[in-house]
């Protein structure tokens, strides 16, 4: 059966009917397929898991695992992190489960790798739907090896499940662009309502929906059936405000929606261009972009889904400076979708159109768009062992990774320092692993305490001068990530350590190559005790 | 040549006195070794306030009784009654609390002169009947909840400061001669800190703001800084003054923390305040906060595992109280005083009903290091070893909050409408996609089915 609707799908394209040939063809694609699948989701899994626990949380792992914490009742956390803080509670309220059964902070990440993996197998499904299964399976290589999908699906972050529900919306699209059969617009409308339950920042993806179907007509929809996907869509959302107001928190998320619309932008015009084409892969890029040039002549609603996938978000967040590492996960698929088109149709295309032209007949070689595909699989999977190495550097990019020393100090915290002992750090991004890890309050210095100028998670600390001298602050900790953010916090910060008896009780330190090469430890983490 | 011979003899005795000294505080003989597990005993003595005033409206305590009533004057009923008030943020003064006062306001043990006796004085008398509560003190309050808080704690002397600090180091409280100095009659009577010194126990005298060139000699010169003579008795004492192997014992509360942090806090530390002190009209809160720092310091040193730290205050301030004191001798006991014990084997949240006074602690101090008493008093007084609970898991360091955990509003537990709300939905979005593959994978058999059919 799968063999004979294979036969039919070439015989649209390609048009040349050698019954045998074919069959034997098909037959080797479905075995190449799945041994390419085999292959991504194992070296996938590897990339994942290598090493996954050799650093602890960075600052925004503490505080989703922290929320999950809450919501199941971790003890001592419960206390400590709000449930109600920015997004909405899907990925926690999953962890939460687990956090009933076991609490740690391996489990957490454990998560987003199945979640990750689970993407690329809905990749690989979607690219079956749109292209056939060698071109899914090589996207799904892609994307298993790529190392922005790698990098974020080995953190508690809830991009990777809302990459998984981007994903699987466009599936459900793709399924109803082919069968045109409203039940699948439908499960899109769902679908996306779990996208923005993972993270509201995707409700941007109701643009590429709607982009998709505007410039798609052969996608035909009915005017009831896409009222009634918004519906279901609402419906889906539902939960997150309603589980606020149940709460009485609903002014939180108010809050942060409106402290993030009009927060002063946290990086450059140039970030994603700039930090994005390596995290995805360069030549994954460019077998993308060769792709739809050469292969125009086949462009059909399928490229305009893919797209309108990627350029909306691409395009809202570049004009809306607010940039996250992590923000644009959910078009990787898309990409390597594009380039697994590419590199799967010239396979399959080659030898099955002659040509006399000496350079077309080079190009008309299967073995070199297999080379092709070796070259960026190596590409990508390199880069990615690469960054999943342990740190050797005291400076990161937030949301790439762990915190070299956080979880030690936390764990040293939690062991010897009094219970309900608050510490003052230079930024929240070191009191929320403190939180976690150290189950004590933290506050950053560097949180303001103008409203219009923070997240309104945060607390600031109004008089650190008097909340010190009142014993409210007994501990001060100054982190290297920190002070190279805010190097005027960090010297505020040491300012208070020397009027207040500073007194070092502890340090976390790393080995770092210096620039002369030679090894050299420096100190990551240091807690200074104070007393009025 | 003689001159030459005195000197070397006078040095070799100074640095053989002070070596002995030396080893003497490093190592206490097996004798006075701590018969509990507790080697460091921290007393902080703070000024003017009854029980009543600080802890009368305190859950479970011998505190104010319900339907307490005060006349304004006991011999003329026509004045009325004042009841007790609870004074949050109003005024308040220095209310009279000397000995004067306090035979006035005790009246015989009718315990009725709380307001005539300060009126008589030019006074607010109705301020006598002010309380505060744990709004007002809450880190007081929730360090009784924690730790022990003692409802039968009375100040030794019917007298102000300085005869309460003498029981409290030397549990008796002379007075000077008629034409003769208090300094000489001092000189015979021997404090703890004596007795600590000869048995080789450490012992410091922690005093804020210290300034060693106030001694008794100097009152009259110094203004309000004299408050440092009668907090620090000892300071009256010529050896202490005089004689540097005690005199050096006497320092700056800055040298508290550096011993904790040096892992040399002494056996024995006494600690005075000096703008800190509560003492009327003075702000409670900055009392609070000096305390806290005290207790947190002690916590987090290597010394909070087997330490005691004791909040007391020295005499009644002129506040109401509603406990009539017992009668042991001619000077006290005097009104009853709040009193908290903080330690790692104090019972949690314990009311103690002990009856004590400031000799308790020398009568602790003598049996956990077996020193010899030093007075009637102290001998005779009872030790709050029922507050401790030697054999409990000891307590782990905890920094209590400067607020109640009353006035904080009940959180919601949001966890059951995330999980039905989130839960819901996402098997609403597998019920839609099942749905949908569940069609499209009917239509492709009928599809089948009709090709085949055909």
């Amino acid at each position: 059966m799968r063999i004979s609707k294979s036969v039919n799908m070439s015989e649209t394209v390609y048009g040349e009917s050698v019954a045998r040939p074919r069959a034997i063809a098909a037959v080797n694609e479905v075995v190449a397929s799945r041994l390419i699948l085999v292959i991504a989701m194992v070296t996938g899994t590897f990339l994942r898991i290598w090493q996954i626990d050799a650093m602890g949380f960075n600052t925004d792992e503490a505080v989703y695992a922290g929320q999950a914490a809450a919501i199941a009742h971790v003890p001592g956390l419960s206390d400590i992190f709000p449930v109600f803080r920015a997004h909405p509670l899907l990925f926690q309220s999953l962890l939460s489960l687990i956090y009933r059964i076991h609490f740690s902070d391996l489990l957490g990440r454990l998560l987003a790798v199945v979640i990750g993996l689970s993407t690329v197998l809905v990749t690989y499904k979607l690219g079956k739907t749109l292209y056939g299964r060698l071109p899914g399976a090589l996207a799904a290589t892609f994307l298993a090896l790529m190392p922005y999908h790698v990098i974020v699906s080995r953190q508690v972050l809830l991009d990777g499940l809302m990459t998984f529900f981007a994903t699987l919306t466009f599936y459900t699209l793709a399924q109803f662009g082919k069968t045109h059969r409203p039940a699948w617009l439908f499960a899109a409308g769902a679908c996306l309502g779990m996208t923005f339950l993972s993270k509201e920042t995707s409700i941007i993806m109701i643009g590429c929906v709607f982009v998709f179907l505007a410039l798609a007509p052969e996608v035909r929809t009915r005017i009831r059936d896409l009222i009634m996907a918004v519906v279901i869509m609402g419906v889906t959302i539902a939960p997150f405000p309603i589980s606020l107001m149940l709460a009485g928190s609903s002014s939180t998320g108010s809050n942060y929606l409106v402290w993030q619309l009009f927060r002063r932008p946290n990086h450059e015009w140039s970030f994603y261009l700039t930090i994005l084409p390596p995290a995805i892969g360069i030549l994954v890029i460019i077998v993308a972009i060769v792709g739809i040039y050469f292969l125009r002549h086949e462009h059909s609603w399928r490229e305009k889904l893919l797209l309108a996938w990627i350029f909306v978000p691409f395009a809202f967040f570049e004009i809306w400076p607010v940039k996250g590492y992590q923000y644009l996960l959910p078009i990787a698929p898309a990409v390597a979708l594009l380039a697994g088109r590419a590199l799967g149709r010239w396979i399959l295309n080659a030898k099955r159109t002659r040509f006399t032209s000496p350079i077309r007949t080079f190009f008309n070689q299967p073995g070199l768009y297999w080379l092709l595909t070796v070259a960026v699989v190596i590409s990508l999977g390199f880069t990615s062992w690469k960054q999943i190495q342990p740190r050797t550097s005291t400076e990161f990019l937030a949301g790439t990774g762990g915190v070299a020393g956080g979880r030690e100090a936390g764990l040293w915290i939690e062991e010897n320092v009094p219970i309900k002992a608050h510490f003052m750090t230079i930024g929240p991004s070191m009191a929320n692993i403190i939180e976690f890890y150290g189950v004590h309050l933290a506050y950053g210095l560097a949180v303001s305490p103008n409203p219009l100028h923070r997240n309104p998670s945060y607390d600031p600390i109004l008089n650190p001068d008097l909340q010190i001298r009142n014993s409210e602050l007994q501990y001060l900790v100054w982190d290297s990530f920190s002070a190279a953010r805010s190097p005027f916090f960090a010297d505020k910060l040491m300012g208070y350590v020397n009027k207040y008896n500073g007194r070092v009780v502890h340090t976390e330190t790393i080995t770092v190559k210096d620039m002369l090469g030679n090894t050299v430890v420096k100190p990551v983490i240091i807690i200074y005790e104070v007393y009025p | 040549m003689m001159r030459r011979v005195l000197f070397a003899i006078s040095l070799a005795v100074i640095i053989a006195g002070n070596l002995s000294f030396t080893a003497e505080a490093a190592s206490p003989s097996q004798e006075h070794q701590p018969s509990t597990p507790i080697e460091h005993l921290v007393v902080v003595m703070q000024e003017n306030h009854t029980f009543d005033n600080y802890f009368g409206t305190y859950p479970g305590v011998d505190g104010i009784p319900a339907g307490t009533k005060m006349p304004v004057d006991p011999n003329n009923p026509a004045l009325g009654d004042v009841v007790p008030w609870h004074i949050g943020n109003a005024t308040i003064t220095d209310i009279s609390h000397s000995a004067s006062t306090f035979r006035d306001q005790y009246d015989n043990g009718k315990m009725d002169g709380f307001i005539s006796a300060l009126n008589s004085r030019n006074q607010d008398g109705k301020l006598a009947m002010g309380y505060y509560d744990g709004q007002d003190i809450p880190y007081y309050w929730n360090l009784a909840d924690n730790y022990v808080l003692f409802d039968q704690f009375f100040s030794s002397a019917r007298d102000g400061s300085f005869a309460n600090h003498m029981y409290w180091v030397a549990g008796v409280s002379p007075e000077a001669p008629k034409g003769g100095k208090l300094s000489d009659v001092l000189a015979d009577i021997p404090t703890i800190f004596d007795r600590l010194q000869a048995a080789g126990v450490s012992w410091k005298f922690y005093v804020q703001n210290y300034d060693p060139t106030i001694t008794y000699r100097d009152v009259g010169s110094r203004g309000n800084r004299e408050s440092q003579v009668i907090w620090v008795p000892l300071l009256n004492f010529d050896r202490f003054i005089d004689d540097p192997t005690l005199s050096s014992h006497i320092v700056d509360l800055r040298q508290y923390y550096i011993d904790l942090h040096n892992n040399a806090l002494p056996s024995v530390a006494y600690i005075v305040p000096s703008g800190a002190s509560e003492h009327p009209p003075s702000s409670i809160a900055s009392g609070q906060r000096f305390v806290k720092a005290i207790i947190q310091e002690l916590m987090r040193s290597s010394a909070w595992d087997s330490s005691a730290f004791i909040l007391a205050y020295d005499d009644w301030g002129g506040w109401y109280d509603h406990v009539t004191p017992i009668q042991v001798d001619q000077h006290g006991y005097g009104l009853h005083v709040p009193v908290i014990l903080v330690s790692p084997y104090a019972k949690s949240g314990y009311i103690d009903h002990s009856t004590l006074d400031f000799t308790s602690i020398l009568k602790f101090i003598e049996q956990n290091w077996n020193i010899a008493p030093l007075a009637e008093r102290d001998t005779n007084a009872n030790n709050f070893l029922s507050a401790f609970d030697f054999n409990q898991t000891p307590h782990l360091p905890i920094f209590l909050p400067s607020t109640r955990a009353s006035v904080a509003p009940v959180k919601k537990d949001p966890s059951r409408v995330i999980y039905i709300g989130y839960g819901s939905t996402l098997s609403l979005a597998i019920m839609f996609i099942g749905v949908a593959n569940y069609r499209s994978h009917r239509a492709k058999v009928r599809e089948l089915r009709k090709l085949l059919n055909e």
